[in-house]
């Protein structure tokens, strides 16, 4: 009894305990919903079926029905072009004002600390807030651009289908930016000064200075604000709900709120998880990019 | 007096009654009720009353929020933990009527003194219906109709005793109260592609004698061109695809939108709001002399299959029904009842409104009822919105959900 408690205070059997709980506590709040997700995709299910495992299993009927479905390609193109914009308009937006408050002007930090407001603002409440701006009628973006002559009439964001995804790709920039920021800014003060001293010495302009030295000394920081930013985007659910819904006609619907749709506005639970297996097949590969990047750090 | 000898007279009080509460508690049957009304709302209210008569059956009240109520009810009957009575959306009912999930009522129903078929509006009353049988009792009802701005009318050399009645009218009388450079629209209304999108289509189809098993019948496709046209001469606001009755009528109160087709939900904000004269009318219909239908909203009673006290729980129900005149008055919600005339409020143009929804609910028809509901709705609101975006004809886009209902329907 005695060596066992040793074990545990001071031991293997410490290390042991290290290891399991956090195992434990990842299987049961992440592994088994994981994989009762997948399970529920090749089973049929409705909900007076939920409450129980035993359900008739359908091979894989929900992902051939899934994918003959006249919608499911435009909405992966959306995802895609959502994921795609949303992380690039976040890191370079990102990007340019970590590189801005690096210069360390006074009351730098002050500032740089206010942008992190946006990110964290709830989701829905920063839809409502676009929702205004965003307004066809009396939306303040439209006047803005009205009053600068970049628009004649109206550009109706919400209800066009061809700006419907765009709006949101606007408002999901603004909400990811300030985060991006930050991490980029922690990477860039991590650089030690003397490489940048050293390289002007050597007579090399600031462009110079920002390829050679910046960009491969943050390239692990970069890997994994990109990874992250896939992440965060794919889960990026309450904007939707709050300006779009999906609409119109699927124009701004992507896979993360059709697959919400489908299991609670029109409870079919499997096509849902259906959709999500899809899904934690890009995020795993993300995932597989974000560990390698830190992996690196870590080293480092 | 100290602490103590509070501390000491609480117990004795507590000591003297038990018996009497135990004693009341081994006769009580309990009986539990699940809903969405909050604390000013009726259900509570009723409950409250209900448990102050002392009859023998105690109820116990939870309050569920609207998004959780179909979620909660499954959970909770798939885990055998429902509840005794709960207040379902009626066009959700047929989902858990059709899988047993509720109790067949037709007998008690016939049985009753209190709850009569007779008293109900059609409409509401084929909500509770399920393969002929009755698994519930409307809980209250809505409907939707025509509201109009009598002012703007005045102003355009409209006559404001003359609403516009049949579909041609509207879209003339929206011609002509459409004024871009006031930022008004002729009229509002909400396609949103969520259940507000089919609630609001639903009865134009039906007009045109279209249903839910034929949606892409003539008189659908006729209303589904009626709604381009308003779409496309910007006779309402393109954001009417993405936005929701509540925000499109409050276009109509700030004066930006000159009539607005909505529900009795608005009385009371427009009473506060609009600073104009305003009424209602009965929706337009396809041609003069079609028949006439609308919308029906609103939640019906239901008991779990799984209740062990059925008879108590339908003599709660029987209660609840027996105050539905108390429903407008006190609650501002209208009964499912054709037998009870909704009281005065004093307020002229809320009472003239009330009149014509009490009258429009004549013809409000219940969307379903069917298992597979939101399906079919989704179907609609695809077709709704790839018309109105252009994307397809009107013909197309219903020929297309009729095929998507018809395999849902089997």
């Amino acid at each position: 009894m005695k060596r066992i408690f040793s074990s545990l205070a001071d031991g293997k059997g410490f290390d042991v305990a290290l290891i399991v709980f956090p195992f434990a506590f990842l299987f049961v709040m992440a592994g088994l919903p994981l994989v009762y997700n997948v399970v529920m995709s090749f089973q049929e299910v409705d909900m007076f079926s939920l409450g129980t495992f035993a359900r008739p299993f359908v091979g894989f009927k929900n992902y051939v029905t899934l994918f003959s479905q006249p919608e499911t390609w435009p909405i992966f193109k959306n995802t895609a072009i959502f994921v795609v914009a949303s992380i690039a308009g976040q890191f370079i937006i990102g990007f340019s004002l970590a590189l801005f408050f690096w210069t360390n002007f006074p009351g730098a930090s002050w500032l740089r600390g206010l942008f992190l407001v946006s990110w964290v603002m709830p989701g829905l409440v920063v839809g409502a807030i676009w929702n205004w701006i965003l307004s066809g009628d009396f939306g303040v973006l439209n006047y803005l651009l009205h009053t600068l002559g970049i628009i004649d009439s109206n550009i109706f964001w919400r209800s066009d289908p061809s700006y419907a995804l765009w709006a949101v790709i606007i408002a999901n920039i603004w909400l990811g930016t300030s985060f991006n920021m930050i991490l980029l800014s922690v990477g860039l003060s991590a650089i030690p000064n003397d490489l940048f001293e050293a390289a002007e010495l050597d007579g090399a302009n600031a462009f110079q200075r920002f390829a050679t030295i910046t960009v491969p000394m943050m390239r692990s920081t970069i890997g994994a604000v990109i990874s992250l930013g896939l992440i965060f985007t794919l889960q990026q659910f309450d904007l939707f709900a709050a300006i779009t819904s999906g609409g119109p006609n699927n124009a701004s619907n992507v896979t993360q709120y059709w697959a919400w749709d489908l299991s609670f506005r029109q409870y079919d639970f499997a096509q849902g998880a259906t959709i999500s297996v899809v899904m934690i097949v890009f995020v795993m590969i993300a995932s597989i990019v974000y560990v390698r990047s830190t992996r690196h750090e870590v080293r480092g | 007096m100290t602490m103590k000898t509070w501390l000491a007279a609480g117990a004795l009080a507590l000591a003297t009654a038990s018996p009497f509460v135990t004693v009341a508690h081994a006769e009580d049957v309990k009986i539990t009720v699940w809903s969405l009304d909050r604390d000013i709302q009726p259900a509570p209210n009723l409950i409250k009353d209900f448990n102050a008569l002392k009859n023998g059956i105690t109820v116990e009240y939870r309050q569920i929020q609207f998004d959780d109520v179909v979620s909660e009810a499954m959970r909770a009957y798939s885990t055998g933990q429902a509840p005794d009575i709960i207040a379902i959306d009626n066009p959700e009912h047929a989902l858990f009527s059709s899988r047993g999930a509720f109790l067949d009522l037709s007998d008690k129903i016939a049985a009753s003194s209190v709850v009569k078929t007779t008293n109900y509006f059609p409409g509401p009353l084929a909500s509770v219906m399920w393969d002929g049988k009755y698994f519930g009792i409307p809980k209250a009802t809505n409907t939707i109709a025509l509201y109009y701005n009598k002012d703007m009318f005045k102003a355009k050399g409209l006559d404001p005793d003359k609403p516009p009645q049949t579909w041609a009218e509207l879209l003339d009388a929206a011609r002509k109260l459409n004024d871009p450079s006031k930022n008004v629209y002729g009229l509002a209304f909400s396609a949103k592609a969520s259940e507000e999108g089919t609630f609001q289509f639903l009865p134009w189809a039906q007009m045109g004698g279209a249903s839910y098993q034929a949606i892409n019948a003539p008189g659908a496709v006729k209303a589904l061109d009626t709604w381009k046209t308003i779409m496309d001469e910007k006779l309402a606001s393109p954001d009417t695809l993405t936005r929701g009755q509540w925000d499109s009528a409050g276009t109509f109160n700030s004066g930006n939108a000159a009539m607005v087709i909505s529900g009795p939900w608005e009385l009371d904000r427009m009473s506060a709001e609009a600073k104009f004269d305003w009424a209602v009318t009965l929706l337009p219909v396809p041609e003069a002399g079609a028949e006439r239908s609308s919308a029906m909203g609103d939640f019906n009673w239901a008991i779990f299959s799984t209740t062990q006290h059925p008879d108590e729980a339908f003599k709660v129900l029987e209660y609840f029904a027996s105050q539905d005149d108390r429903m407008f008055k006190d609650f501002g919600q209208l009964p499912a009842r054709s037998d009870i005339a909704i009281p005065p409020t004093g307020n002229e143009k809320k009472d003239a409104a009330l009149k014509v929804f009490v009258e429009q609910l004549k013809y409000a028809k219940p969307r379903g009822p069917h298992p597979e509901w939101p399906k079919i709705s989704k179907a609609i609101q695809d077709a709704i919105q790839a018309a109105l975006t252009g994307q397809m004809s009107a013909q197309d886009a219903l020929d297309q959900a009729a095929a998507k209902i018809k395999s849902v329907l089997g």
